[in-house]
């Protein structure tokens, strides 16, 4: 039995029809079409999946998307201003903080919420704040220079 | 011979849409009227078969296909050893092997028909020991072992699937005459590569005609694979691999391809298959090996090595895939770099019940380094001497001759040491809860064919058609940055038609850290080709001598008179210029490694990478918990093009080596099933427990080297990190951990 409900995903009023048990990954994946959130363990373990929820992170793979009707949600392709990547996504270009790109996108929806909270975090900020998304390729290192980089400039 | 102090920065070509989400990956792929694929796994580790009866499962509606061994052709593949087939038919050998594939409408109705499948067993006695699989009594894992088609070298014997050994000297009577001889044991866990990207595989055909999308390293190996397992033409067979989320060596081989392909042929609808995290550790066939390793080594008082002999058993599990090199390939490690008067090193690759072992990361070499390293610290400290100074004494450098025979040339052995050395500050007064431990590594490059086109566009720009695989590791970066150099344009000016194998020859993929090495010599050769044609072109329209021409600034000038020139732009017309690579491989160093068996072509290693890490690791007594507070890491990888590239694949290779040291194994029960087979119980390292690294460089120009003086660099990075950890927690707690990895459990109980 599917339910029919309204999920805002970066500012787009998108009505879907979803079946109670959908997560929010699947649904904005699968139904919305909006593929740039991944699935890396369905288990909140890796981070890929990480969506804001009204700015808080969410690992959109624990969290039923009944439960986000009336919430802003965004993920990945609602950080860049049009064809303007933000600073963040330069940054982890310009720095080494992207190879193979599977945990880019998590990465990025976290960097963001962490900088909005802490807009000039210390090392060790960034690294614990990123410590739920797993990166098996950069070791961290132009990650987290990505995220000081920022904040440093903002 | 020079460190390299300058970035030489290149923004990857796929950066835009990696970091906006619009890139695709296998799993984020749709084709129209696609259904799930399920796999039936098989239900004991080791059992014949004697019913499967799929008459439920084809009854549920939504089902589309049922697929077992009847449905396919019966044979068997593998790498060295063809030890395997696509779906279980009598016998099944490991808790990951296939007994029947599914095709559904949705994943619920997949996964419901999969355990509406009927199988019965019997169980038959289980391998997971697998020093213990070498007596004459145990049980095999393939009775029909000699039925097998396989490389006659491998010396397989039973259970035995390699063997081999390095011998020079007596080593015995070596050790009967030297002035100090230390012993140790050590095992080590399985470990998994744990892309975070678990593999997808999307088939469709299209009449006779296949194309496969999927997560893989080696997109030329998986058309083999399917053309092999489905008796089909490899011109049937188009590999499509769309973004690929990390390899890491675990999506190197054939591997569901053929499975997903038979279960759409079945079902006449294209078919996904997109694992979960739990089957992305169970039942991929490809993990880092687990092994128990003996070392005794004698030294005479000043520090002289007289002789070392080693025993090694290396955990094959279940079947052959492409790992069947890894007897020699530890062999290797086991002398390490190090100047050796006599060898005795005895090296077995068993068959068992486990998860079948194959290429991660510099395989084998992690858990050789880590035993071996430590076994040389434990020397040092039997002869009184330093340990960084021991090996000041016993490295190899320019001129030495190996065990096996091979002259070294233009290494940076010595470089690499003093630099990582210098970098972690060896030798300063630190907290009594830290220490700073040191190790060495080396690994070879693989030089193997390749082929590529470089054409221009109408408008001057150009396209580069390459088998080389992009996983991460920046070919996309490397063949651009190569090309230009060549054509006197820039690399912003060439896109990149690749991982499709019906447009590219022949490449190895992305394994072996062969990639620069192989792929970048054939898009070189291919830019030469190109370059020749345009010289000539532009000899006739300036009137001039083609000697007097040089490319430069996107044009063509003739030299001293800068106002006669052309625009490559200009020259590419309607854009039917191409180049073709003719390629040439290098040959690799000789080495007569007389008294050797089980020689597969690793006794020597060609173009060598010499790697030394220094670690500053602190460790809670109370607890047993290590961690690593600072790692230098010094690497002679010869030339570097690209230093973010470069430096990414160090940064990356000591955190997973870091992994590997202290939190990463994979636990079996007693009939070899994964006890953690998730990410809570098998722990990657995060960003909060990852320390600073400092990496440095020490070019070289080594004998047949890549181009550019280039070898590789993806591998040795994870090479010595454990070891060089392993060094750093002995000196705090003044006792050797000799299980991997090295857990708070195993550090107090060896003696924080």
């Amino acid at each position: 039995m599917k339910v029919a409900t309204t999920l805002n995903v970066n500012g787009v009023s998108y009505p879907v029809d979803l079946d109670p048990g959908t997560n929010l990954l699947a649904a904005v994946r699968d139904v919305v079409g909006l593929t740039g959130s991944k699935e890396g363990c369905d288990d909140s373990e890796c981070g890929a999946c990480m969506m804001l929820l009204d700015g808080q992170p969410v690992n959109a793979c624990s969290y039923l998307a009944l439960q986000a009707e009336g919430s802003e949600i965004t993920t990945v392709e609602g950080l860049a201003d049009g064809d303007t990547l933000a600073p963040l996504q330069t940054a982890f270009l310009d720095l080494g903080g992207v190879q193979c790109g599977f945990c880019t996108p998590g990465m990025l929806v976290s960097a963001t919420a962490l900088l909005e909270a802490n807009p000039r975090p210390t090392e060790d900020e960034v690294r614990i704040g990123l410590s739920g998304n797993l990166c098996r390729c950069t070791g961290y290192d132009g990650i987290v220079k990505a995220v000081l980089s920022v904040a440093g400039s903002s | 011979m020079a460190t390299v102090e300058k970035p030489r920065a290149f923004i990857r070509p796929d950066g835009k849409e990696k970091v906006t989400g619009t890139g695709r990956y296998t799993a984020d792929l749709v084709l129209a009227g696609e259904l799930v694929a399920k796999f039936r796994y098989a239900d004991h580790t080791h059992a014949r078969i004697t019913r499967i009866d799929t008459t439920r499962a084809r009854a549920l509606p939504g089902v589309l296909a049922v697929v077992t061994h009847e449905d396919v052709p019966d044979v068997l593949y593998g790498g060295m050893v063809q030890d395997r087939r696509l779906f279980a038919k009598d016998t099944v050998r490991f808790e990951g092997d296939i007994v029947a594939g599914v095709a559904a409408t949705t994943a619920e109705i997949a996964e419901q028909a999969a355990a509406l499948i009927e199988v019965d067993y019997e169980p038959l006695p289980v391998v997971t020991d697998f020093e213990a699989a070498l007596a004459d009594d145990a049980t095999l894992v393939h009775p029909t072992w000699e039925s097998y088609e396989g490389d006659e070298a491998l010396g397989r014997h039973e259970n035995t699937l390699g063997y081999s050994t390095i011998v020079k000297g007596d080593a015995d009577a070596a050790l009967a005459s030297a002035d100090v001889v230390v012993k140790g044991r050590y095992v080590t866990d399985p470990v998994q590569g744990v892309p975070i990207e678990p593999r997808a595989v999307i088939a469709q055909w299209q009449g006779d005609k296949l194309t496969v999308w999927t997560s893989t390293q080696v997109p030329y190996a998986a058309r083999a694979g399917v053309a092999t397992t489905l008796q089909i033409p490899e011109s049937n067979v188009r590999i499509v691999v769309p973004l690929l989320g990390g390899g890491f060596g675990a999506k190197c081989d054939f591997h569901f391809e053929g499975h997903v392909a038979a279960l759409a042929k079945a079902a006449r609808r294209p078919v996904k298959l997109v694992f979960s995290r739990r089957e992305e550790f169970f039942a991929v066939g490809h993990r880092r090996e687990g092994m128990v390793l003996e070392f005794e080594t004698g030294a005479r008082a000043d520090g002289t090595l007289v002789a070392r002999k080693a025993r090694l058993v290396l955990d094959k599990g279940a079947y052959c895939g492409e790992g069947g090199f890894f007897a020699q390939m530890a062999a290797m490690h086991a002398l390490g770099p190090y100047e050796l008067e006599n060898v005795h090193i005895e090296s077995s690759l068993v068959y068992s019940n486990n998860q079948p072992s194959s290429s991660i990361r510099a395989p084998t070499a992690p858990q050789v380094c880590w035993a071996l390293e430590q076994h040389m610290d434990e020397l040092a400290v039997a002869l009184g001497m330093d340990p960084v100074d021991l090996r000041r004494k016993t490295i190899v450098e320019t001129g030495s001759v190996t065990a096996t025979g091979q002259v070294l040339e233009n290494i940076a052995m010595r470089e690499t040491l003093e630099k990582a050395v210098e970098m972690i500050g060896y030798g300063q007064e630190l907290p009594e809860d830290e220490a700073i431990g040191v190790a060495v590594g080396w690994w070879p490059c693989f030089a193997s064919k390749s082929g590529a086109y470089v054409k221009l566009n109408p408008d001057g720009s150009g396209t580069i058609i390459t088998g080389a695989q992009e996983n991460g590791t920046g070919s996309v970066m490397a063949m651009p940055t190569y090309v230009a150099a060549e054509l006197g344009m820039q690399p912003e000016d060439f896109s990149m038609l690749y991982q499709d194998t019906d447009a590219a020859p022949w490449d190895m993929g992305s394994c072996g850290s062969q990639t620069t090495f192989n792929s970048g010599r054939a898009v070189i050769a291919a830019a030469v080709d190109l370059r020749d044609q345009l010289l000539d072109a532009a000899a006739e329209k300036l009137e001039a001598s083609r000697d007097d021409l040089e490319l430069t600034g996107g044009s063509i000038l003739v030299k001293g008179s800068p106002d006669k020139s052309v625009s490559i732009a200009d020259l590419a017309g309607e854009g039917t210029f191409h180049g073709k690579s003719e390629d040439v491989v290098p040959d690799g160093p000789e080495a007569p490694a007389e008294g050797c068996v089980g020689r597969l072509g690793l006794e020597s290693f060609h173009a060598p990478q010499l790697i030394a890490h220094a670690v500053r690791v602190r460790v809670d007594r109370g607890t047993g918990v290590a961690r690593v507070l600072e790692v230098a890491a010094a690497h002679d990888c010869g030339k570097i093009l690209n230093r973010i590239g470069a430096d990414g694949q160090v940064y990356g290779g000591v955190v997973m080596g870091i992994g590997q040291a202290l939190s990463e194994g994979t636990q079996l029960d007693a009939e070899g099933r994964h006890r953690n087979a998730h990410l809570t119980d098998y722990k990657l390292v995060t960003a909060s427990d990852a320390p600073r690294i400092d990496v440095a460089w020490i070019e070289t120009d080594t004998p047949g080297a890549g181009p550019k003086g280039s070898k590789g660099v993806g591998e040795p990075p994870c090479v010595p990190t454990a070891g060089a950890v392993a060094n750093a927690i002995a000196k705090v707690i003044g006792a050797r951990v000799h299980k991997l990895p090295m857990t708070p459990e195993r550090v107090w109980e060896a003696g924080a």
